[in-house]
Parts: C-alpha cells; structure tokens; sequence
C-alpha cells in the first residue's frame, strides 16, 4: 500500500468572472517510508496540492488516498494518519509551547497526562524544554518551525506534511529542520516534503516530483532526473538545470523574478 | 464534548492573556450606563415614575449595559486571527469534530459574558441598584446575558470565517447598536412612539432586554423572563446550525 496516491487531482476556483484552475489533474504516488519532495516554482500549486491532500481542501474532480484512505470520503479518518505543518508556521501566540502541544495531544485523543508526556518528549526532540513555557510570541523564526515540526508528531502519524518546512530560516535553522526530518523519517513516517530550495530536496528526498502550472512535469529520483537531462545536455547537471529545464524557465528568467526579493 | 471543552479552555486562556480586549468590554457598557442615566435620571425620579417600581433610572438602563458588554464578540476577532495566522488549519487538520471548533469558543465567550455580567451587575450593586429577584433572579440574569453572548458571538464568528477579515468582522459588530437603540431602550415599549414601538416589537433584543429587566424592576414575571429565554434559545439554535453549517463547507 502506497502512503499517498493522487489520481488526476483537480482543483478551480470559481469568481464571478472566470475560473481559476490551481491544480489541473496531478497524478502522484508516494511508498511508505519514504521522503518525497514536491518542488515547484511559487503559485505552481504545491500548497493547493498538500491542502487537498491534507483534507483542507476540497477536491474539484479526481481522488486522493492518503494511509489508504480516501480523502474526500473519509476526511475524519485521514486526519487521524496525518501530521501537518504547514508553510508559515501555524501557531498560537498567546499560548506557550508546552500548552500547544498538550492541546494538540489532546485534540488527538490523547489523556491529559499523556499528553502532557508526549509534550514533554516532544519538547525534548525539538530542543525547546527550556523555552517550553514561554509564550510562542518571543520565539525566534526557528524555534517556531521546530515546534510546528513538534505539533505535527504528538501523535505519531504514518504520513507527515511538510509544507516548505524550512522557508525564511538561517542556515543554521535549516540544517537543524533536515536533521529532524530524517530523524522522524527513520522511525518510520512517510514524509512529504514541499519545498522550493532544491538542495533541500537533493539532501532530504528519495523521490521528487516538480508541479508547474498546476502539473507534474518531472518525476522520478534526484540522480535519475540528472542522469536524464545530462544525456540530453551532454554535460554537467545539478538540480536547479533539471528545475530550470522542468519548469521552462531560463536563468536570466529566474533571476529577473526574484530581483524584489534581492532587494 | 472534551475537545469542546479543552478549545473552550485554551480561548479563555487566550481572553485573560489579552486583558486590552476584555478592558473595552467593560469600561464601554460601564460608560453608556453613566451617560444615559446622567442625561435622564432627573426626567425619571424614581419616586413618581411607575416603570421603575421604586429603583432608580440606572436599574432601567443596567439591561442596555449588559447586552452591549455581551455583544463585543472579541471571540470572532481572535478566529480571525488564528485562520490569518494559520493556526485555524492546524486546527482543522486535527480529527476534531468540525462543531467543536466552533463551539470550544462561544463557551469561552459565554463564561466571560458570565463573569463580566457580574461584575457590572456588582457596580451596579454599589451604586444602589437590587435586584428585586433575588439571588435566583441574579442567576437567571447572568444567564440570559451569557445566552445572549453566545448567540451574538455566533453570528460574528459566521462573518468571520465567511470574510476572514478582520475589519469585516468588526464592523459586524457594529450591527448591535442599531439592534440596541430599536429597543425599549429609554422608556417602556408603551411609551415609545408607535413606529419605534413597531420597531421594537420586531426586534429580538427587546425581547431578552425585557426579560433582564424584568428581573432587575420586579420579582418573578414569568411570562416575560420566558419570552427573554425563548428568544435566546431559539436564536442559539439557529446561530449554531448556521455556524455548524459554514464551518462544515469552510474551504
């Protein structure tokens, strides 16, 4: 049984003018155990994606099957096999760290004081036991990711979310996120990893797959994808040329779009 | 019923960790109450006006000042917050019932509403209001406030997943003033002029105004505390179905 399958997933959006097409019939297939990367350039309709997949979304037309379960029919059920950390870390300010956890167990069935035990492992995990009961608000950018890398674990899903787990975190951050997300893949949850940063992907995942206006236009491994267009190229490749080369985007391109970014 | 209670819980964590948002809804009530009996107690000594059966014109008000700190719906702007900030999702990627999540905080505000009723009822208290009730009719006052709560934190929590903006939301809010001034609000529904009594008499809030003031000015009158209760349970359920229903389809 394949952890994620997703056959011509379809997403529009309807406005008073015209309709909007997101994802336009995405086909995926993610193994257990493994970590999947998902690129794509920014509005390529990663996020869309993950948030069909992650039940908090509907589904316009094909299906979805997440831990074997059916998406659309059995969202409840889903939710129970997910873990989810979403891209800006979803978090609440007001509470401490060490209170969100203990909710988030408690929203998963868990007893108050297993809940408070799984807080406290998991606090542990992330290495924020000492900043645990302080409120989110003074968090740094990093230590806010960790704990909604810790959020999504309190129950141990078989499938984990991770949508552009690392954006806007130092180097340092960064590293820190990659070690936990192979950690947690080693005890055995299937990770599914958006991302823009391809040395995060060529570091992370096993398998990737690159969406471009709403469309798989690549997948397969990082080094078979290089192989691939290697041979075409007949020279030297690193992933961002299979990025490039999937996407139809031109370095000059890319640089031109992210010039405000720079700045 | 525990995952209503443990969302019920982290919002009036949230509502005590934010004291600027709880501090208007007391001090703005507090105000109008000072302000309308300040302009019209010397028109309605309560010695020779009947309405007031003995009290004075600030037991008449003490209802229009409960239903406004009842009727903020800081609730709904602190669900703004959480879905701009992402925390909604989080919350809605967990298995818990879709209801829950919105009913965890209209208990919230239905505490709150609790406690700040008493606490305006208490002032009032110390400037020489009674309440003609008694204890049980104190119960029955907080009680119908903290209803009343419920229902209109309902209805702004409806705008705010459909808007998800929190201005939108927020003058939402402002929807009550109307809703208070179409009441009985200044004098009883027979001394009003017919339009405004016409008004009135349509108006839902006259309905749970009567009611609270009823037990302030009187002892037990039934009839009308029944009809306050009506409105607010009827309102309840429709608020609830209707917010059951928005969150079921929030996308």
């Amino acid at each position: 049984m394949s952890a994620v399958v997703a056959e011509g997933l379809v997403k529009t959006y309807r406005s008073r003018k015209d309709t909007v097409a997101a994802v336009r019939g995405v086909d995926l297939r993610v193994e257990n155990g493994e970590i999947f990367g998902f690129l794509g350039p920014n509005g390529a309709g990663k996020t869309t994606t993950v948030r069909m997949l992650t039940t908090l979304l509907s589904i316009t037309a094909g299906t979805a099957h997440v831990a074997g379960l059916d998406v659309a029919r059995e969202p409840d059920a889903v939710r129970e096999k997910i873990g989810v950390a979403l891209q800006e870390a979803g978090l609440d300010p007001r509470q401490t760290g060490r209170e969100l956890l203990v909710l988030q167990g408690r929203l998963f069935d868990l007893s108050a004081s297993d809940a408070a035990t799984k807080a406290d492992e998991l606090l542990e995990l992330v290495e924020l036991t000492e900043a645990a009961d302080r409120r989110i608000k003074s968090y740094s950018g990093g230590m806010k990711r960790r704990l909604d890398l810790a959020s999504a674990l309190v129950h141990q899903p078989e499938v984990l979310f991770l949508d552009e787990p690392t954006t806007g975190l130092d180097p340092a951050s960064r590293v820190t996120v990659w070690d936990e997300v192979r950690r947690i893949n080693e005890s055995g949850t299937t990770v599914f990893l958006t991302t823009q940063y391809l040395e995060e992907a060529d570091a992370l995942c096993r398998r990737l797959a690159i969406i471009d206006d709403g469309l798989i236009v690549r997948a397969g491994t990082p080094a078979g994808l290089k192989a691939d267009l290697q041979e075409r190229l007949g020279r030297e490749v690193t992933l961002d040329d299979v990025f490039l080369d999937a996407t139809g985007r031109t370095r000059t391109r890319i640089a031109g779009e992210v010039q405000e970014v720079k700045a | 019923m525990t995952d209503i209670l443990v969302l019920a819980r982290r919002a009036l964590r949230e509502g005590i960790r934010t004291p600027e948002a709880i501090v208007p809804t007391l001090f703005i009530p507090l105000f109008f109450l000072v302000v309308n009996v300040g302009q019209a107690a010397r028109i309605f000594p309560g010695s020779t006006t009947a309405f007031l059966h003995g009290q004075g014109y600030g037991a008449f008000q003490l209802p229009s000042s409960m239903l406004l700190a009842a009727s903020f719906g800081s609730a709904a702007l602190f669900l703004v917050e959480d879905i701009v900030d992402g925390y909604f999702d989080k919350l809605r990627a967990t298995p818990v019932n879709r209801s829950a999540l919105v009913l965890g905080r209209l208990i919230a505000e239905g505490v709150k509403a609790l406690l700040i009723a008493s606490l305006i009822v208490a002032l009032g208290i110390a400037f020489g209001i009674r309440i003609a009730s008694g204890v049980f009719g104190f119960l029955l006052l907080i009680l119908l406030t903290a209803g009343w709560a419920i229902v209109y934190s309902g209805f702004m929590q409806i705008i705010a997943l459909k808007t998800r903006s929190a201005a939108a939301t927020n003058s939402a809010g402002l929807v009550f003033f109307p809703l208070l001034f179409l009441t009985p609000n200044f004098v009883p529904r027979n001394l009003l002029t017919h339009p405004m009594e016409i008004a009135a008499t349509f108006n839902p809030v006259t309905y749970v105004m009567e009611g609270m003031r009823s037990l302030i000015l009187q002892h037990f009158h039934w009839e009308t505390i029944g009809l306050g209760y009506l409105v607010v349970a009827v309102a309840t359920v429709f608020m609830l179905a209707l917010s059951v229903r928005v969150i079921r389809s929030y996308d």
